[in-house]
């Protein structure tokens, strides 16, 4: 069992001790990598945070929509992330093909669509969420 | 500058200017550029046409840099076409093709002053001038730029399309997004939406392919300059508007609709008086749409080089993470 804090954790400490001491102390030249590294410390603590949960659900519900499975296996088999490029390289033609354009099809591809960008987004900048609410 | 490029440069200088002889006071390297150089120069010139303090721009390719053929030379037929037909750009003075000079081909353009700095400008009203004259100004720039118009014999190394300029698009975006390894279903909305809507080919012009708030440059009183040629190309000149007016190159200012800096409607006055015909509006929300597609496949292509290993850069890595707010952009956009 790991020792506390958790990685999550010491991303938002160290990201709150640059912000505090380091980025007020540093040159106007440097300040702008410093905030890039907030921002990423920020983006990595959220993914952190959020877990696999968000992309198990992305690929449980591209399940549904394709009426498909695609397997994936913590060994030898293929990783989440292959099962969900293959499944998203598949909604993918199929959207390009015309079949998400009309019909009870578009409204569910569009509601899941809307779904998994708002969990993206809510990772990358959830200010940008906020700020259109 | 070392003495040997500093004295070559003199001397082609002195032969391009008819000048009696010239001295470079001062110069400095710019720093940016991976593929070029940025030499800031003060040239001395006695005699000639003129005669009298130059303050310049040197642009060069990089030794080190990738091999770009006839790169320096065709931005310098660009600027000379644009300073031709009126645009405000740096006066593009000199070109050298030939590498026995410095090693490589570079040009000399007059020197502007400003800033260029999008998040800058968007925040600090003392630049730019009066910001209704600025969106005026900068319609009224594009409008001209778009006076550009093909055949060109000066400008034939940029090729022509008898497709939509909008399919020519939905169709290379759709190629690098098939090529590359994560799948983007969002963007095959949005392309599918645009292919859907695609404008047929209408006006045929030189678009400037960069055209917005970051990429031209002000001092306290106005525009001085227009930057950024390197993606020019025929198509479509509402593609420019879209660029120009879409909210992800407003830097934030999200309520001043055109590039972050002023009104939309000031922005089409100034293009209007110029082209001398209504702007759509209905199209300009089209390449709205597109502005952002665009924006995501670059964003896509800028993080690969960093996650290939091609260049590590904490930049880079970041621009990856703009795709989301592009994606949920687009969606909205195109939510019928």
């Amino acid at each position: 069992m790991r020792d506390q804090p958790t990685g999550e954790e010491l991303l938002d400490t160290a990201r709150a001790v640059l912000r505090d001491d380091l980025i007020p102390a540093l040159p106007a030249d440097k300040r702008h990598a410093a905030l890039m590294i907030a921002n990423a410390l920020s983006i990595a603590a959220r993914q952190l945070k959020a877990g696999d949960a968000g992309e198990r659900a992305e690929l449980a519900a591209l399940e549904g929509l394709l009426s498909e499975p695609f397997a994936t296996h913590t060994d030898d088999g293929p990783s989440l992330r292959d099962a969900l490029a293959a499944a998203n390289r598949k909604l993918s033609q199929w959207i390009r093909a015309g079949r998400a354009d009309h019909g009870a099809l578009r409204d569910s591809v569009r509601a899941h669509l809307d779904d998994v960008i708002r969990r993206k987004v809510a990772e990358s900048n959830p200010k940008y969420l906020g700020a259109k609410a | 500058m070392n003495d040997t490029m500093r004295s070559a440069l003199e001397r082609f200088v002195a032969t391009a200017a008819r000048a009696n002889a010239v001295a470079i006071a001062e110069a400095k390297l710019l720093s940016g550029g991976a593929i070029q150089e940025n030499w800031l120069v003060r040239a001395e010139i006695s005699g000639g046409p003129h005669a009298g303090v130059l303050d310049a721009v040197v642009r060069t390719d990089s030794p080190s840099g990738v091999a770009v053929s006839h790169g320096r030379a065709q931005e310098f037929a660009l600027l000379k076409a644009a300073f031709g037909a009126g645009v405000t750009v740096p006066e593009p003075l000199w070109l050298c093709e030939d590498r026995e000079v410095i090693g490589r081909p570079f040009f000399v353009m007059r020197r502007i002053a400003g800033t260029a700095a999008g998040h800058v400008l968007v925040k600090d009203e003392r630049l730019g001038g009066d910001r209704a004259k600025l969106a005026e100004r900068l319609g009224a720039e594009l409008a001209r730029i778009h006076s550009i118009r093909p055949p060109r014999a000066d400008l034939g190394f940029m090729p022509t399309h008898d497709e939509s300029p909008a399919l020519h698009s939905v169709v290379r975006f759709r190629a690098y997004l098939d090529a590359h390894h994560t799948p983007h279903p969002a963007l095959e909305w949005g392309l599918r939406w645009l292919e859907r809507h695609a404008p047929a080919r209408g006006d045929y012009a030189l678009v400037h392919g960069d055209f917005r708030t970051g990429n031209y440059m002000v001092d306290e009183h106005g525009l001085t300059g227009v930057l950024d040629w390197e993606f020019a190309h025929w198509g479509d000149p509402m593609e420019d508007i879209g660029w120009f007016c879409a909210r992800c190159w407003r830097f934030g200012a999200v309520a001043r609709e055109a590039g972050g800096i002023g009104a939309r409607d000031d922005f089409y006055r100034g293009y209007e008086s110029v082209s001398g015909k209504p702007l759509d509006r209905e199209q300009a929300r089209y390449w709205e749409v597109m502005a952002h597609m665009n924006w995501a496949v670059i964003a896509i292509q800028q993080a690969e080089r960093h996650v290939s290993g091609e260049e590590t850069s904490l930049l880079l890595a970041l621009t990856g993470h703009i795709v989301p707010e592009l994606e949920y952009e687009i969606l909205t956009m195109t939510e019928n």
